[in-house]
């Protein structure tokens, strides 16, 4: 893989990445596990190939402020680091929303079109 | 489980921070693992694909780490800033309670920053300063650097001063010395600046000096518009007419016009074009004296073409600087230039057949001294005084940190309280102790503000409080950065130190302790333990009073001796004298001629409206020139080799009349005493005395020059040039007598002083007999003698600056020391009001520990004073050291403003209620 390439994916994988913990977060608090269990589940394993690249992305986000986190107690009584969506987090997953979604409408308008567009 | 898992992968954590990370890896490896393991896979199977399906664990636990790590950080500096701000918000409001206290730190730290901060960059413009050029510690000065305004005829032997020949000698002979250049006064210069060739404009006045070619390219200065001098500018045949303009001048005069250069000037009635100017900041060579613009040697011949300053070897006017060559040390420069000096002057002496000057000329000293300062009078002038009031400078700075750290302490000693009670509450006392910091380093910061203020006023205030005229000495004085930082540094270290050592003391006190003697307190018995270092506050005080003693009692002598010389008998009537000093040297006057033309300008003046007398010398009075001679006096034999010398002057007809002297026996010079009529003289007081202690002297004779004169009158000793003048032996012979040429006439003129047109209508009786006479000092006697003691009203402006800056220290420091007193006191004070004291009582028990503190520092100021006012004792005139009424007003001026020191928190405390002191604390 050259470098140039390597480094474009890994830029768009992980922003989409951000994006999907800040959504997995978005139903309430959960631990790592749980979120790439999630992501894993709904991506069918596609983005997630190493489950060990979700935490320092985890830790970025909290840095940012966008995540906050507490030790717990997991389902099978383990302690667990829970992550929870913060105010600033909160608006960034709706301004990171749309305009994935603004992004992802116009790559598809473009890949529809049939013919060049007129001079 | 999980701390298995920590162990199998090896993740020692090591604090907080790593530990966080491993438990939270080391949990979703163990979930992984626990899921495949349900799905069928043995322990050991699960938890290797666990770890395949995580991927790299040191680098994720890595970039995990690198990102807490940040977060912490940043987690810190704004916990850091908070805390910060709330201390300072809390300090501030805890100093606004306090605003006496604040108010007084805050004062004394700005005076003490900003008046040592102004004085200092005084002293460094006048004193220390190098000059604005290149490499100045190469430069060297040849001749007296304080004579900068001076010219002196007569004698070829001459090394303080240098004529244009002699400079020439010596440019020419020096190998030491890569350039050199010289520079000197100008005579009487008519400026006029014309808007286009031929228009006729008003004349004007500016300052400027004669530099040779070489000027500028020594000194390193190249022009900011136009081009300096050349070697081929000096040249005085043939040289182009130019002038070289200082910044100042081209901004004053022609408003920063970039077409300045190229305009023709009038200097004289002669045209000179303006070459160039030079760059701001660069005022010329001389210290205190800023020029308006530079004309090269070979000007002499057309703008002073009579004065015979280019090539005349008996006139020295110039001073010479140089730039050591390189590798020549400053000692070998000065051999050399030393014995070129001596050489040339030795040599012209043997060729004009002059033993006696060819002996003096290998005797002479040659004064060659560093160049980097330049030439300056006021160095000479101002120097040690300076250097007087430096130290005093330094003192003052000294007061300002003791009467800091006092009132620190004061109050750190009165919140002991305060601080063992929020202890006792629970507060952690590196808290305390920061917040302690804080209130003073914010102290600190509005009285170092306030010091920059008052500096950057203050500077600007001392050179006019320095200049006795109306125009300030350019000396330049700009606030030195480095001066206030150093000033500040010592003042906020000051704060620093006794903001921080009674913090930790005041916040290390037992708590039992504290509180146990918060109580004893309203006993009365505070002065226990806080007793030595409330001693050390009283010696504080008192040593600021004997030094406010020692500073008043020394502006106190230096404005006594100021009265004394303004009022000094100079035994004429120096009130309604105006004085017009004139150059005659251009006309040719000889003989008879220059006899008619002093005749002719009486009659003018005399015909002015006002005049009540007129009567003229050579010298005149305080007009800056002065003659003396040998004399051989019949009878007497000489003991020494000065006892045959005297000063002497040619005075017009009506002479003593007319100044309004009185003669001690015989008669005025007269209109008789013509040329022709017999030799005649008049001799002052001490002459009589001199050579006739027991005879009468009329009638007898002197000899000057093999021509005999005889002795007609007595006149009293009369001051003609100075104020401090002791009497000298001094006679007058007929103007009218004189014979050969002139050089300067100076007429006296009694007329109304209210009149304002005065100068104007003595200067066009000048151009009436001569349009082509000079003029070479102008203006009322009493302004020429105000001037000729500028020096010394400078110096007492300042000494009384000083004076009065340590005396509102001073009181400052009483206030704060009383203040803190009574705080302390105040349930002392309840309790003697609750026993029956009347508030009058409290109020003498305050004043009366005052006025002792004042008394113990006169009574230490004032023989310090004594002892010190003897380094002044060449600037004092007819005041003794131990002056009585200069001791009692100091000692009466202290008695007040420590009344009113103490007064002002005294009252307060006499007029708290008896209940509620006993209840404070």
């Amino acid at each position: 893989m050259g470098d140039g390439v390597a480094a474009s994916e890994l830029d768009v994988l992980r922003g989409t990445l951000d994006l999907l913990i800040l959504k997995a977060l978005s139903w309430g608090p959960r631990h790592g596990y749980a979120i790439a269990e999630w992501i894993g589940a709904i991506t069918d394993s596609a983005l997630l190939v190493e489950e060990g690249t979700l935490y320092p992305a985890l830790h970025r986000l909290e840095r940012r402020g966008w995540l906050q986190s507490e030790w717990g107690v997991s389902g099978n009584n383990r302690k667990a680091k829970f992550y929870r969506l913060s105010a600033r987090g909160r608006s960034q997953l709706r301004a990171e929303t749309s305009s994935w979604h603004r992004y992802v409408e116009a790559v598809s308008k473009a890949l529809r079109a049939s013919a060049p567009s007129p001079a | 489980v999980t701390g298995g898992w920590r162990r199998a992968f090896r993740l020692g954590g090591r604090d907080r921070l790593h530990r966080d990370v491993d438990d939270e890896l080391a949990f979703h490896l163990a979930m992984r693992a626990q899921r495949l393991v349900e799905a069928g896979r043995t322990p050991d199977e699960a938890r290797a694909e666990a770890l395949r399906q995580f991927g790299d664990v040191g680098a994720i636990r890595a970039d995990c780490l690198t990102e807490d790590q940040n977060r912490e950080r940043t987690m810190h500096r704004a916990d850091v800033f908070d805390a910060v701000r709330r201390d300072v918000t809390y300090a501030w409001r805890s100093l606004r309670r306090q605003p006496g206290f604040s108010l007084v730190v805050t004062l004394t730290l700005g005076i003490g920053i900003g008046a040592t901060t102004a004085i200092f960059s005084l002293v460094d413009a006048v004193l220390l300063r190098p000059l604005p050029v290149a490499h100045p510690e190469q430069l060297v000065a040849i001749g007296d650097p304080s004579r900068v305004s001076s010219m002196s005829e007569g004698s070829t032997v001459n090394t303080e001063l240098y004529s244009v020949p002699l400079y020439r000698d010596l440019r020419d002979g020096t190998r030491s010395l890569s350039g050199m250049f010289a520079s000197g006064r100008s005579g009487h210069l008519d400026v006029r600046v014309p808007e286009r060739a031929g228009a006729t404009t008003a004349v004007e006045r500016a300052r400027a000096r004669f530099v040779s070619g070489s000027y500028f390219q020594v000194l390193g200065i190249r022009a900011a518009a136009g081009r300096v001098f050349t070697a081929a500018d000096d040249r005085d045949v043939d040289a182009e007419p130019v002038i070289v303009i200082s910044d100042g001048y081209w901004r004053r005069r022609f408003a920063a016009d970039p077409r300045v250069i190229g305009r023709v000037m009038m200097l004289n009635d002669a045209p000179v074009t303006i070459i160039g100017v030079t760059p701001p900041g660069f005022t010329g060579e001389i210290v205190g004296q800023s020029q308006d613009f530079w004309m090269p040697l070979g000007l002499l011949a057309q703008v002073q073409p009579a004065y015979g300053w280019a090539d005349d070897r008996s006139i020295s006017w110039l001073l010479v600087m140089g730039r050591l060559a390189p590798g020549v040390t400053m000692g070998r420069a000065r051999t050399e230039i030393a014995q070129v000096v001596k050489q040339a002057l030795a040599e012209h002496a043997a060729s004009a057949m002059d033993p006696g000057d060819v002996t003096r000329a290998r005797q002479a000293e040659v004064p060659v001294t560093s160049g980097a300062r330049g030439f300056s009078r006021l160095r000479s002038t101002f120097g040690q005084p300076l250097v007087l009031l430096m130290a005093g400078v330094g003192l003052v700075l000294l007061i300002v940190c003791a009467n800091v750290a006092n009132l620190l302490l004061a109050r750190a000693t009165v919140r002991q309280g305060e601080m063992a009670v929020r202890l006792a509450l629970g507060a952690a006392r590196g808290r305390l102790v920061r917040q302690l910091l804080t209130e003073a380093v914010v102290l600190a910061i509005v009285g170092g503000a306030l010091g920059v203020l008052v500096a950057w006023w203050g500077s600007t205030a001392l050179v006019r409080l320095a200049s006795p005229a109306e125009a300030p000495i350019p000396v330049g004085a700009r606030i030195d950065a480095r001066v206030l930082l150093f000033a500040s540094l010592v003042s906020l270290g000051t704060v620093a130190l006794f903001g921080l050592f009674p913090a930790l003391r005041s916040t290390r006190v037992g708590l039992s302790e504290a509180l146990k003697r918060r109580t004893r307190g309203a006993a009365g018995s505070t002065l226990g333990r806080g007793g030595s270092r409330f001693a050390a506050g009283k010696l504080l005080v008192a040593a600021q009073v004997a030094l406010s003693v020692l500073l008043l009692v020394g502006a106190g002598l230096l404005v006594r001796s100021i009265v004394t010389l303004q009022r000094t008998d100079v035994g004429y009537d120096r009130d309604g004298l105006f004085i017009v000093s004139v150059d005659a040297r251009g006309g040719g006057y000889m003989d008879d001629r220059a006899a008619l033309l002093a005749e002719q300008m009486e009659r003018r003046m005399r015909a002015i409206p006002g005049v009540q007398d007129v009567t003229y010398s050579e010298n005149g009075l305080f007009a800056g020139t002065e003659s003396g001679t040998t004399l051989q006096v019949e009878g007497f034999t000489a003991e020494a080799e000065d006892d045959t010398t005297a000063a002497y002057d040619h005075v017009g007809p009506g002479y003593f009349h007319a100044v309004g002297a009185r003669l001690v026996r015989g008669r005025d010079i007269e209109a008789r005493d013509v040329s022709g009529a017999p030799r005649v003289a008049v001799i002052n007081a001490a002459m009589a005395s001199f050579f006739f202690p027991t005879s009468d002297p009329i009638g007898r004779t002197v000899t000057i020059d093999s021509l005999t004169y005889q002795i007609v009158g007595v006149v009293q000793d009369l001051k003609d040039h100075s104020l401090r003048e002791t009497p000298i032996r001094r006679l007058y012979m007929p103007y009218q007598q004189r014979g050969g040429s002139i050089g300067t006439l100076t007429f006296i003129v009694r007329m109304d002083p209210r009149m304002p047109t005065a100068a104007k209508a003595a200067r066009d009786a000048v151009a009436a007999t001569d349009p082509d006479l000079g003029i070479y000092e102008i203006g009322w006697l009493t302004d020429l003698m105000r001037d000729s003691i500028r020096e010394d009203v400078t110096l007492a402006r300042l000494a009384g600056f000083f004076a009065v800056l340590a005396l509102v220290l001073a009181a400052i420091g009483l206030y704060g020391l009383v203040s803190y007193t009574i705080v302390r006191r105040t349930s002392e004070f309840g309790l003697r009001m609750a026993l029956g004291a009347a508030p009058a009582n409290v109020l003498t028990l305050v004043l009366r520990e005052s006025l002792v503190l004042m008394a113990a520092g006169l009574a230490i100021g004032l023989p310090a004073s004594l002892a010190a006012a003897r380094v002044i004792r060449g600037q004092l005139y007819e005041v003794s050291v131990v002056d009585p009424l200069t001791i009692a007003v100091v000692t009466v001026v202290l008695a007040l403003s420590a009344t009113i020191a103490a007064l002002v928190p005294a009252s307060r405390a006499a007029r708290v209620a008896p209940l509620e002191a006993l209840r404070h604390e």
